[in-house]
């Protein structure tokens, strides 16, 4: 059963592990994954933990539908206190990795202490071992998943690891699986790193036994059938994440040359169909490859068709490396694209914060705020290949003044650059904001303002306001599972209704996060890709467990609840410009320059915006400071947090 | 807990409106549904005048590729000079 | 009945590595999720992008068939199958060690051999397949496909080849 799988402590000073199962009510309480990890991280820390100190929780889990008889439950989630924003940590990728854990025994893994030498954990059958790594450190993300296949001598061991970014303390480092399959943002690679922790291995074969087997086959084949059968998935099938940057460009609405303009023209060579054509040309006509269970099949494969890391093989790249190390940075080559997404896989380095990061030295490169003999003579001026892939190299190194300072992360690098270094970086709660501009779009700008996080996509994006669904289309889904019968407005440019989007959208990837499920399975691209009312029956077929869609939504609430709790604990205050729910004041101040013809001009009111926030809270039950109200608490049952249930 | 087998949810009974074949103008206050022909690569808006290049994902499927950058570079320059004068005239 | 002359057809050109196959396929048999449970299993080459499904290719003069010493293994000629009659069976894996694909399973758990039976007709692998990696058709035709791309890709070699020699004046 999905449901016997369990939790494992394991402190990595003392080399101590105790193995608990989990209880039920624990899991009708937060489902497992991302929720389940907010409650452990709440529980498992104290109140201004260093981030990289021994007394930080790492917590990596599977959901609660891993490996079951789902469409598409690839996902793992890493959570912790970030070292890059002193708030929320917190990663979701694709991938084996979850799923091979689930096989070995287990769905939660709390991780504390810090191992005197580097160490990597191996999961075998319900076993954990902690193994020395010293002959792992130091290599790169791939490198170390082969070596330690051979090591065990087994080609099916599934790792979780950190590449040189992690090691080095890297503040945006990333943990990865596979070739390209990243927990990206809030530098949980880091915290690895800290730990001396250079890897997690699975390796399980356990059954996991579905409740209701039959059903479950049927079922996962009419879900299957939902989702191949709407046209993002189909686009998303063929020409991978890379689609959604290329749309975006088209309107208006990526943040280019740092935070300059909203559209890289001429853009042509790094448009998702040139990618596409590279993937062809490299790997042949059927190059896109599928996490578990997934028949989207979204991640391209590729080799680098020129230059200096030319046959160099990689996956993806995703959307996030086209805005990384093109439209952010000013360059246009998709070589640079494909390089630069190859050298933050190997090194296990978040691609945005790192595109972000030189985007933001670039813009004060060019406003002489950064000089040349920081640079070490690099030439930092948008557009320049050259410069952006040797400074992806020198921050993941550390190297020279200026790649040791961006290797911090935004905030911190922002007072040792000082003068008005702080204006010019685009981030929210100190993590570097996506590579879309979100002035023509105030749903995705509350969005990014309120996101537990930091500025991210992932947490609450209404982005289907982009596509002008008729009114009954939008109001059906929106008032489901609760009702909702306040405004709605098909124009992504307004500001009604959106917060109502934004919380919905908010609670419906908490809940695919706790299930495990890929967002591309939900109402996230694509209208009509299955939530709430769809899933009680996915995880009444595999798990037996019983919950009604409104049952689900509170739980999705209550698990957000826990991740505000968190963040609030640690310092959140509702205007802090870097740790509050606010946007750098650009936002407000200067209007689009480019892309479509009612694209221009456009900015964010900030009085609309504040008035936004408002209802935001309101619906989330939080008051005008964005602190839970009692009622809201004891309505959700966190009345008594920390509660050490588990 | 009996399933309805067949019974609808709201994303399933929304698959109705999935429309293949169409485009939507990229301009937020136009969005006006473009119909490509067939294999074309490239469709002009009937409504606001931008000038988009096609891909077809598959032979139902076409999607924007982008902008014809020339054309609707100019027009977004036009648009962005009317607003420079609305701005200066409002005296903001 | 008719003798059923269709066979599982596997492109692996085609597979997306995502292993969909071996979770309907260990659901289908025996209710439980487990990868080594999964009568097709994708052997994957991460660093080339190759995954490649494995499975029985049912065959004709089947090793484990012969080198079973009790005779638990035969020939369903009407599924056109190699299929293991359990009650026979004596778990020795003599099959698994013959089997030149590896095709034939063995999990600890239930101390059991266990081999495609092509889901009597119905293959949940192939069924679930979006990319078509894993077809199910009619024996008689199953190179037809191959043989259409090889004469294509003839025809071109022999076009590009003329197109060459114009231009080597």
């Amino acid at each position: 059963m999905a449901l016997d799988r369990k939790i494992a402590y394991i402190n990595l000073t003392t080399g101590d592990i105790k193995v608990k199962p989990i209880p039920i009510e624990v899991r009708k309480k937060f489902l497992g994954g991302r929720g389940l990890d907010a409650y452990l991280l709440l529980n498992h820390t104290e109140q201004g933990c260093d981030p990289i100190g021994p007394d930080n929780a790492l917590i990596v889990s599977g959901g609660i539908l891993t490996a079951t008889c789902a469409s598409a439950t690839a996902r793992t989630h890493v959570m912790a206190k970030s070292p890059l924003t002193g708030l929320l940590g917190s990663c979701n990728m694709g991938g084996f990795f979850a799923p091979e854990m689930a096989w070995a025994g287990f769905h939660h893994l709390v991780i504390k202490g810090k191992a005197k030498k580097p160490v990597y954990i191996y999961i075998h059958n319900g076993e954990i071992e902690i193994r020395d790594a010293a002959n792992l450190w130091g290599k790169t993300v791939t490198d170390t998943q082969w070596a330690i296949r051979e090591e065990l001598d087994d080609e099916e061991v599934k790792s979780l690891v950190i590449g040189p970014a992690g090691e080095n303390l890297v503040a945006f480092a990333n943990v990865m699986t596979g070739i390209k399959n990243a927990g990206g943002r809030t530098g949980m690679g880091c915290v690895l790193g800290s730990k001396n922790l250079k890897a997690i291995a699975c390796r399980g074969t356990m059954d996991i036994k579905i409740a209701h087997p039959v059903e479950a086959l049927e079922y996962n084949k009419r879900f299957i059938d939902q989702i191949t059968g709407a046209k993002v998935s189909q686009t998303q099938g063929t020409l991978g994440t890379p689609f959604i940057w290329g749309a975006t460009n088209s309107w208006g609405g990526v943040r280019t040359e740092n935070f300059r303009y909203n559209q890289l023209e001429y853009a042509d060579d790094i448009e998702p169909e040139r990618i596409d054509e590279i993937a062809t040309e490299t790997m042949g006509p059927y190059h896109m490859a599928g996490c578990y269970g997934c028949q989207v099949h979204c991640r391209a494969q590729y080799k680098i068709p020129s230059g200096k890391y030319k046959g160099k093989y990689d996956e993806g790249p995703e959307y996030t490396s086209q805005g990384a190390f093109g439209g952010e940075v000013g360059c246009r080559s998709a070589e640079t694209v494909l390089a630069g997404n190859h050298l933050v896989d190997q090194f296990g380095m978040d691609n945005l914060e790192t595109g972000s990061m030189i985007a933001w030295a670039m813009e004060m490169y060019e406003e002489g705020i950064i000089t040349p003999e920081q640079t070490d003579g690099i030439d930092l001026r948008f557009g320049n290949d050259e410069a952006v892939l040797e400074m992806i190299e020198r921050i993941c190194y550390r190297k020279g003044w200026l790649g040791d300072v961006l290797a911090k992360g935004g905030i911190p690098a922002s007072e040792d650059v000082g003068k008005n270094s702080f204006d010019y970086l685009i981030q929210v709660k100190g993590m570097a904001n996506l590579h879309s501009d979100e002035r023509a779009t105030p749903g995705l700008a509350l969005n990014i303002a309120t996101s537990s996080r930091g500025s991210d996509h992932l947490r609450s994006r209404p982005a289907i306001d982009l596509y002008h669904l008729p009114e009954k289309v939008l109001r059906k889904i929106y008032s489901t599972p609760v009702p909702y019968d306040g405004p709605l407005s098909s124009e992504h440019t307004e500001y009604i209704g959106k917060p109502w989007q934004v919380f919905w959208q908010e609670n419906c990837y908490m809940a695919v996060d706790s299930l495990g499920i890929c967002k591309y399975h939900t109402t996230f691209l694509g209208a009509t890709l299955p939530n709430f009312e769809d899933w009680p029956t996915v995880l009444y077929y595999n798990t037996g467990l019983e919950f009604t869609p409104e049952e689900i939504w509170q739980i999705a609430r209550r698990n957000n609840m826990l991740e505000r709790l968190f963040n609030l604990r640690e310092g959140l205050t509702r205007n802090d410009p870097k740790k509050g729910d606010v946007l750098n004041h650009r936002y407000h101040d200067e209007p689009c320059k480019r892309g479509a013809i009612d694209v221009i001009g456009r900015y964010i009111d900030k009085e609309k915006f504040d008035v936004m926030v408002d209802e935001f809270y309101e619906h989330k039950g939080l008051d005008k400071n964005g602190i839970p109200k009692k009622k809201t608490l004891i309505e959700l049952g966190l009345e008594n947090e920390p509660s050490h249930m588990l | 807990m009996a399933i309805e087998g067949k019974q609808l949810t709201g994303a399933e009974s929304l698959q109705k409106t999935r429309t293949f074949g169409k485009v939507r103008c990229h301009n937020p206050s136009c969005m006006e549904r473009i119909v490509p022909e067939k294999g074309a690569n490239h469709a002009k808006c009937p409504t606001c005048g931008m000038e988009f290049r096609i891909f077809w994902v598959n032979p139902k499927l076409p999607r924007i590729r982008g902008p014809v950058w020339d054309v609707n570079k100019r027009i977004a320059q036009e648009r962005f000079e009317q607003v420079q004068k609305a701005k200066e005239k409002g005296g903001k | 009945m008719e003798s059923n002359g269709k066979v599982l057809l596997i492109n692996h050109e085609k597979c997306t590595g995502c292993r969909l196959c071996e979770q309907v396929c260990a659901v289908k048999h025996d209710g439980i999720s487990n990868p080594t449970r999964s009568r097709i299993r994708v052997m994957k080459w991460e660093m080339e992008g190759l995954y490649i499904p494995m499975s029985c290719q049912q065959c004709q003069d089947a090793p484990c068939l012969t080198g079973c010493p009790v005779g638990a293994i035969a020939r369903n000629e009407t599924m056109n199958r190699v299929e293991v009659d359990y009650d026979i069976c004596i778990g020795c894996r003599t099959c698994v060690s013959v089997c030149p694909f590896g095709a034939m399973n063995y999990n600890v758990i239930d101390r059991k051999v266990a081999k495609c039976d092509l889901c009597d007709g119905e293959p949940q692998c192939v069924r679930f397949c979006e990319v078509k990696a894993v077809e199910y058709v009619d024996g008689g035709d199953v190179s037809i496909e191959k043989k259409r791309h090889a004469a294509l890709r003839l025809s071109m070699a022999s076009k590009q080849a003329a197109a060459l020699d114009e231009h080597a004046v």
